[in-house]
Formats: C-alpha cells, sequence, structure tokens
C-alpha cells in the first residue's frame, strides 16, 4: 500500500536530488555513529582537528561548506571510512574478452541500536558475536 | 479530540512502515489523510515544491529504504513528536544543502526502527513551534501521538510483524 500523492511527488524527483539526499543522510549516520563509538565529544573533536570548538558546532550544524579535504580530515581522526569510492577491475578471458566489474567493500555488520518505544533498549545485531549484547 | 484512523500510508519499503491518520468528523472519515494533505499542500507552492521533494525523499528514502527509523535521523524531538527531516550537518562542495535552514517540518512519532507513523506539518518560520506558523499543525499531532502512545500501553493497539493492529485483529484503527 502507498499513498498515490507521494508517489506523483516521488515521480518527479531529480536523480540527483534522491543521490543527495541519500548520501547526506548516509554521512550523517556514519559520522554520529563513529563519533559515538569513539566517545568524542565537539570539544574533543576540535581539539583532535586543531579547529575551534565553534568551528566544529558549525560543521555539525550545517553552517560549514565541507570540502573533500575537510572530510578527510574528519575521516583521518575518528580513524574509519566515511566516503567510499569503488574501483573498477577488469578481467580478460585469454586476452580475447574483457569485461569490467565495479569492486565494493562487504556489507558492513549491523550495529544499530533497535529502538522501542515500549520496550527497554536492546542490541539487536546480525552479527553471532553481538547476538548476546545488551 | 475527534475520532481518527489509524492507516498505513506507506508499506512497501524494505526497512520501515509509515503510518498516517485521517479524521473522522461526526462518523464521516475525512477522505484525505494528514500527511497526503501535508506533501499535496506544499508541493503546489512553487516556493517550497523543492523542499517537499527532498523532504518526502528523506523519509521514503533514506529512513523506508536506507536506514530505518534511528536515532541519528530522528534528531529533532519536539515534544510528543519528532520533526523532519533530521538537523543537518553537511553541505558537500558548491551545492548548499541547507538541513538547518529547511523551511518545512513534518512531525512524527516514532514507535520502532520499522514503524513511524506522520502526521500533518508546515513551514518552520520562527525559532519556536509555539511562535511558528505551523503551531496548530505541530499541537495536533502531538495530540494524536498523545493518543496513540495511550493506545500502545493500555494495548487497544498491539505490534504484530512490524505492523500495527487493533487488539481486535483488525488492521484498521480507531482511535
Amino acid at each position: 500500500m502507498r499513498s498515490k500523492v507521494a508517489d506523483r511527488i516521488l515521480a518527479k524527483t531529480p536523480k540527483d536530488v534522491e543521490i543527495f539526499i541519500r548520501l547526506h543522510a548516509d554521512i550523517t549516520v556514519r559520522v554520529n555513529q563513529l563519533l559515538k563509538e569513539k566517545g568524542y565529544n565537539q570539544k574533543q573533536l576540535a581539539a583532535k582537528l586543531d579547529k575551534s570548538p565553534s568551528e566544529i558546532n558549525k560543521w555539525l550544524k550545517g553552517d560549514h561548506n565541507f570540502t573533500l579535504k575537510s572530510i578527510a580530515k574528519l575521516q583521518a581522526e575518528l580513524g574509519d571510512i566515511i566516503l567510499y569510492v569503488p574501483k573498477r577491475k577488469a578481467f580478460s578471458n585469454a586476452g580475447t574478452q574483457c569485461a569490467n566489474f565495479t569492486v565494493y567493500h562487504n556489507e558492513p555488520v549491523n550495529t544499530n541500536v533497535q529502538f522501542h518505544k515500549f520496550e527497554t533498549h536492546k542490541v539487536i545485531s546480525n552479527n553471532p558475536l553481538q547476538k548476546n549484547a545488551i | 479530540m475527534n475520532t481518527f484512523v489509524l492507516e498505513i500510508w506507506n508499506d512497501e519499503c524494505s526497512l520501515c512502515t509509515f503510518y498516517t491518520v485521517r479524521n473522522d468528523d461526526d462518523g464521516v472519515t475525512v477522505r484525505e489523510s494528514e500527511t497526503d494533505k501535508f506533501f499535496e499542500k506544499y508541493d503546489a507552492i512553487p516556493k517550497f515544491e523543492k523542499a517537499t521533494i527532498e523532504l518526502l525523499n528523506f523519509v521514503l528514502k533514506a529512513i523506508g529504504e536506507d536506514h530505518g527509523a534511528i536515532d541519528e535521523l530522528f534528531n529533532r524531538h519536539e515534544n510528543e513528536v519528532d520533526g523532519l527531516p533530521l538537523k543537518g550537518f553537511l553541505i558537500l562542495g558548491n551545492t548548499k544543502y541547507n538541513y538547518p535552514n529547511f523551511p518545512l517540518r513534518l512531525f512524527a512519532l516514532r514507535i520502532t526502527n520499522s514503524i513511524v507513523v506522520l502526521f500533518n506539518g508546515g513551514i518552520k518560520d520562527s525559532d519556536t513551534n509555539q511562535t511558528s506558523s505551523l503551531r496548530m499543525q505541530w499541537k495536533e499531532a502531538c495530540s494524536y501521538a498523545k493518543r496513540i502512545t495511550e493506545a500502545l500501553r493500555n494495548r487497544e493497539i498491539i505490534i504484530e510483524n512490524n505492523k500495527l493492529k487493533c487488539n481486535t485483529g483488525s488492521d484498521t484503527i480507531y482511535l
């Protein structure tokens, strides 16, 4: 079941807008999860990046025009990948046929804490190592 | 508060089922849901058309298909409801994509990571909801959310396979 109004509006979405929205959400989620994981607050992150806390606040509030350089700094400090660019790999069969494949990383393990308004929060994960984590 | 119907708005996304509410005045159920009213209204105003498309994509693609209703995407807590979209932090390159000054808000009640109820919304034209022109929609959304939360607590509504059901087993929920 789907709203017809939503279908009509969705149908006129330019592809670049859809990509941007999804990428934006991906990066927001990724950076926030890494910050949580590392236990950084804005002040600590500012110190590590050698920036003023107010500048970091601007980054996190959206008043900053992010560049590839600032994402690289953030990635370096957080010690994990924020953006990944897939690579193309060519395979040939005895030099006669050639095919190109895009190589992506494996699917990451879902480590999200499940939200349930009417139950205690539990960690539910597909990772067998985390099955018993609460 | 009048009786209203709690019904599915979209159950075809892979990570989240979206519900909405429809008013039922004197036993006559209004044709359009509150969420459809919101999207229909702002899509028809040229100034807000782009924001409407972006917000709809945020709901159905980013939440519905990519992440589910996770904490990171529900970070505007406004009493009983959350405002969408999320508080942003990013403008990439020369593309100005400004969530902090995003003109619209759609109110939502997150029940689990995979169940969200969407309400109506409006234009955020002031610092607080109380002083914005969307205050009526916000108050209404809070009332709906209170009633739904109460119904979940006293088990008038139950959660079954990531769907909401009336305790009589029916999919149509009148509250």
